[in-house]
């Protein structure tokens, strides 16, 4: 049975995978994201946002506060596409004047 | 409960890649600047890492890259991976038909997956002047050997069934055209411009350009001073504040266009779709997002890229009145990015006049990364002393000053 | 072996039954309950397979921040299963997986890869191999199919303008509400969960009863409480500035001159080989299932907790076992990885091997700091506090102006604690205007 040490339940990212990307030179938060595809999937990275930057400052050898988060953007969850499509801030085109 | 004993099973708790090969580290995250280099190219992005790896490619590997931010910070990492040969001026089509072969070969090239999928683009037309608009360019585009056709609204709809054909009257499609991942793209254009030996600096913004009386530059960062004998400025919509630097005016603008990408869903649509009438535009990626996004007319120039709720409910309006199937379907994120507008919507590229060694690489309007791998090679082989390609003519800074702009063809069709 | 079962001795008054068809079973379930837990309480196990490795995935935070339990819910996708209510008919299926989420023949992934997979390299020796790759990748991609029809209605858009706005219904934030709607300010609270409460639904000592006691407390002083929604975003652009919230059938603008954040941090796991075992679950999960929903998750519980929450820990000890459980604890230094197929069997450690139906993770709570972050405000990663909290002043002001934060989103403190804190808060932000 294949052991891993799971990091990212959404995309699959383990510690191995961050050691990886980490030896790749990767190692802003940002770039770690994008590399490892942490914090992209269904909870963008509610669960695993802390223990990932922590990790990483494990890593880097960095202490903990030198870590920033990545940038938090909206939706905070995942928001169906109708709760929108009425919003006094849409803008109306000139095919749909209401 | 108390512990019985354990398996003699191997423990690969700890697991880690150990025993493969090391590969070496792409970026130089703490390495000193060397005092100098044939060319520093300042900005990280696509642009930077293709006309960088090119050089390389091409033998010149005493390159530095100087990036402000982290990789893909700029408009390379945001955008929605679109690459298409339907344009409405001959030069960026005829450049896009060598981009989009380039795409195609880049992950067996550059040893890194960027999932291009050739699975075409579909303009939708609303009103008899957008069809116009459409046949136009087809003709054009066609006559270039672009196979693009013009379709009644039905047979758009056997692309995508999940249209509603309601108000469409045509369409044009062009099955060639694709989508990508962007962010593989630096990768696969660092790792293997680093491993030629160019040398690729994140976290470094240039903070001093100035000319050398005896030629070459002097570039001041964070992490000391480099002289370069040339410098190419690939900083995107940041480009005038460094060509400002040395007194050069480049008229281009940052516009704010915002963009989001919904749960992943199995693969259902096959092309990107846009509508000319709002400039919406979405796709299905490989991680099976839709990602897209619609002009906000309004949004001015800045470079500050907040996210709007305007922006998600004008989004949200018009998607689901294109595909109403996705009105449950629901956005995971929404970002930005800047396109980078130019005065008469082309590129401006190639050297500067009255400043030698000095080039630029900017004003893509929102589709430099599909130019990208083809401006990186054309700039590859002129500095390396191949002869210069018409592009470095043609969209030469020059022509703002000199009032030629206004004579060439302007492109129109910069969407989405 | 899953072993969840109901306990037959929890309140009664829950309603009339309903019935809900989950992968062509009909099982009984209660209104007032989630999908995930009477899923779980009548046998479900696997519910999907992770995306890269293939892995079995199924339920763990069960509070609708972890990824989990997502299922195609009524002709629907991706929908959290611990935030949908059980209705009369309700048609559950599982996801991503071939041919069922139990059996996946690309679980063979999982192994091909042991030591892991840079998808980013993979196949790229020659074109053919790559086209290829690139139509299977692409296959396999996504998480669930488009929904069944297009959606019945664009619903209308609602507004509220308020004096204060406190998002999160737990401790701290039912706290912060209540003092701000006793000093006479319009106050509206933000819940995320099928009904407000927080942590205190998965507290053994207060039960069920402390949650309804002050939720009903909080009406009663006349805090507008709109439940089973979700802050989407703080816009600084739009309309001077607004926080948009995600009702189940619209959505809500709000305008407020306070906004307090309280918004307590996310179960989530811990490090050790194996981690993402179905059967790995949330010890506040754990807690949440038997407190609230009377359902004891597993007859052989080992809890795997991290020193700072030994008090929990121990709370949840002992309710598991006067509801029957046999329970053990474990530190997790001294963890090395679960067994188990396709359901944890068992936990190795450094004393050897314990045997067990479910395993309880009890980290600290990590500060849900993602709405803060979005009107800049400070924060720091500090892993004793659970994650990235949020900065506050002893008032809890927030490096932002007009927005402060309490209880476990400025560092994990519990929920006595995040009470007493969010009455403290709420009452200086309500005398701030």
């Amino acid at each position: 049975m294949a052991r891993k040490i799971v990091l990212c339940r959404c995309e699959d990212v383990t510690l191995a995978d961050l050691e990886h990307c980490v030896s790749r030179g990767y190692r802003d938060i940002e770039e770690v994201k994008r590399y490892t595809g942490f914090g992209t999937g269904p909870c963008q990275g509610k669960e695993c946002l802390a223990p990932m930057a922590t990790q990483l400052a494990r890593l880097t050898g960095k202490t903990p506060a030198q870590i920033p988060p990545f940038t938090s953007r909206p939706p905070l969850a995942p928001t169906p596409i109708k709760l929108l499509a009425n919003a006094p801030e849409a803008h109306r085109f000139e095919d749909d004047p209401t | 409960m108390t512990p019985g004993a354990s398996d003699d099973e191997d423990d690969e708790a700890r697991a880690d890649l150990s025993g493969e090969i090391r590969l070496p580290a792409t970026l130089d995250s703490s390495g000193e600047l060397p005092a100098r280099a044939e060319i520093a190219i300042v900005g990280g992005g696509v642009m930077g890492l293709s006309i960088a790896y090119h050089l390389a490619h091409n033998d010149l590997t005493d390159v530095v890259v100087l990036e402000r931010g982290y990789l893909a910070e700029g408009a390379s990492g945001r955008n929605g991976g679109g690459v298409r040969q339907q344009w409405s001026t001959e030069l960026t089509i005829r450049l896009m038909q060598d981009s989009v072969e380039l795409c195609r070969r880049f992950a067996v090239d550059l040893g890194v997956n960027v999932w291009f999928r050739q699975g075409g683009y579909l303009f939708l037309a609303r009103s008899a002047k957008e069809v116009a608009r459409l046949e136009k360019n087809i003709a054009l585009q066609n006559r270039c050997g672009v196979p693009t056709k013009m379709l009644e609204p039905r047979a758009a709809q056997e692309i995508v069934p999940e249209l509603d054909l309601t108000g469409i009257v045509g369409a044009s499609y062009n099955s060639t055209d694709g989508i990508l991942f962007p962010w593989p793209f630096l990768w696969g254009y660092a790792r293997q411009a680093a491993a030629y030996g160019v040398r690729i600096f994140t976290q470094t913004p240039v903070t001093a350009l100035a000319r050398e009386p005896g030629g070459g530059y002097t570039l001041d960062t964070p992490r000391g001073r480099i002289h370069a004998r040339r410098v190419i400025d690939a900083c995107g919509a940041w480009s005038p504040k460094l060509a400002e630097m040395i007194g050069v005016t480049i008229p281009t603008w940052p516009i704010r266009h915002e963009i989001c990408s919904s749960e992943p869903l199995k693969p259902f649509l096959r092309p990107m779709v846009s509508e000319l009438a709002s400039g919406l535009y979405c796709s299905q990626s490989m991680r099976g997002e839709i990602v897209g996004g619609v002009t906000i007319p309004g949004h001015g120039s800045t470079y500050a890229m907040g996210s709007t709720l305007g922006f998600l409910a004008t989004y949200a309006r018009r998607l689901v009145k294109l595909m109403p199937v996705l009105g449950d379907i629901k956005i995971l994120r929404q970002w930005a990015g800047p396109y980078d507008q130019s005065a008469d919507g082309n590129p401006i590229v190639g050297a500067v006049p009255d400043h030698p060694d000095f080039f630029l690489a900017c004003g893509f309007v929102g589709h430099g990364f599909m130019m990208a791998p083809i401006v990186g090679k054309l700039y590859g082989e002129w500095l390396t002393g191949g002869a210069p390609h018409e592009i470095f003519e043609r969209y030469n800074l020059a022509r703002f000053a000199s009032g030629a702009s206004a004579a060439h063809e302007q492109e129109d069709f910069n969407i989405g | 072996m899953a072993v969840a079962r109901r306990l037959p001795a929890f309140d009664p008054a829950r309603g009339e039954p309903v019935e809900v068809r989950i992968a062509d079973a009909t099982v009984r379930a209660y209104p007032d309950e989630s999908v995930a837990a009477a899923a779980l309480a009548s046998g479900t196990r696997v519910l999907s397979r992770s995306l890269k490795y293939h892995r079995p995935r199924t339920f763990f935070c069960l509070e609708g921040h972890c990824s989990g339990c997502l299922v195609r819910l009524d002709g629907v996708p991706n929908l959290r299963a611990c935030q949908a209510p059980c209705t009369q008919g309700a048609e559950v299926e599982g996801q991503n997986a071939f041919p069922s989420a139990e059996v996946d023949l690309l679980g063979a992934v999982d192994f091909l890869f042991a030591r892991g997979l840079d998808h980013h390299t993979l196949m790229t020796g020659s074109s053919v191999l790559n086209r290829l790759a690139n139509k299977v990748v692409r296959q396999l991609s996504g998480l669930g199919k488009l929904p069944a029809q297009p959606a019945r209605e664009l619903p209308e858009v609602g507004a509220r303008v308020v004096d204060a706005c406190v998002i999160g219904g737990g401790p701290a934030g039912l706290a912060a509400a209540i003092a701000c709607a006793e000093r006479g300010k319009s106050t509206l609270l933000v819940d995320d969960q099928l009904r407000p409460g927080g942590s205190l639904r998965a507290d053994p000592r207060g039960g069920r009863d402390a949650a309804e006691a002050r939720w009903a407390a909080a009406r009663a002083a006349g805090v507008e409480v709109l439940a089973r929604s979700t802050a989407i975003g703080f816009f600084p652009e739009d309309d001077r500035g607004e926080l948009a919230i995600a009702s189940p059938d619209q959505l809500v603008r709000v305008h407020a001159r306070a906004w307090i954040w309280a918004t307590g941090g996310y179960a989530v796991n811990l490090p050790f080989a194996d981690n993402d075992r179905p059967g790995v679950i949330a010890a506040r999960a754990v807690g949440r299932l038997l407190v609230d929903h009377g359902i004891l998750a597993g007859d052989k519980i080992v809890i795997v907790e991290v020193p700072r929450v030994a008090r929990e820990a121990e709370d949840l000890e002992a309710a598991l076992a006067d509801a029957g459980a046999e329970v053990a604890r474990v530190p997790l230094a001294d963890v090395v990885g679960a067994r188990g197929r396709s359901w944890v069997s068992g936990l190795d450690t450094v004393a050897g091997r314990y045997e067990c139906d479910l395993l309880a993770v009890a980290a600290i709570p990590s500060p849900a700091s993602e709405g803060p972050r979005q009107h800049k405000c400070k924060v720091e990663l500090d892993p004793d506090a659970g994650g990235f909290r949020v900065v506050v002043d002893e008032h809890g002001r927030t490096s932002t102006p007009g927005v402060w934060a309490c209880g476990d989103l400025t560092g994990f403190m519990g929920t006595d604690a995040a009470a007493r804190d969010g009455a403290r808060v709420g009452a200086g932000a309500a005398a701030s205007l």
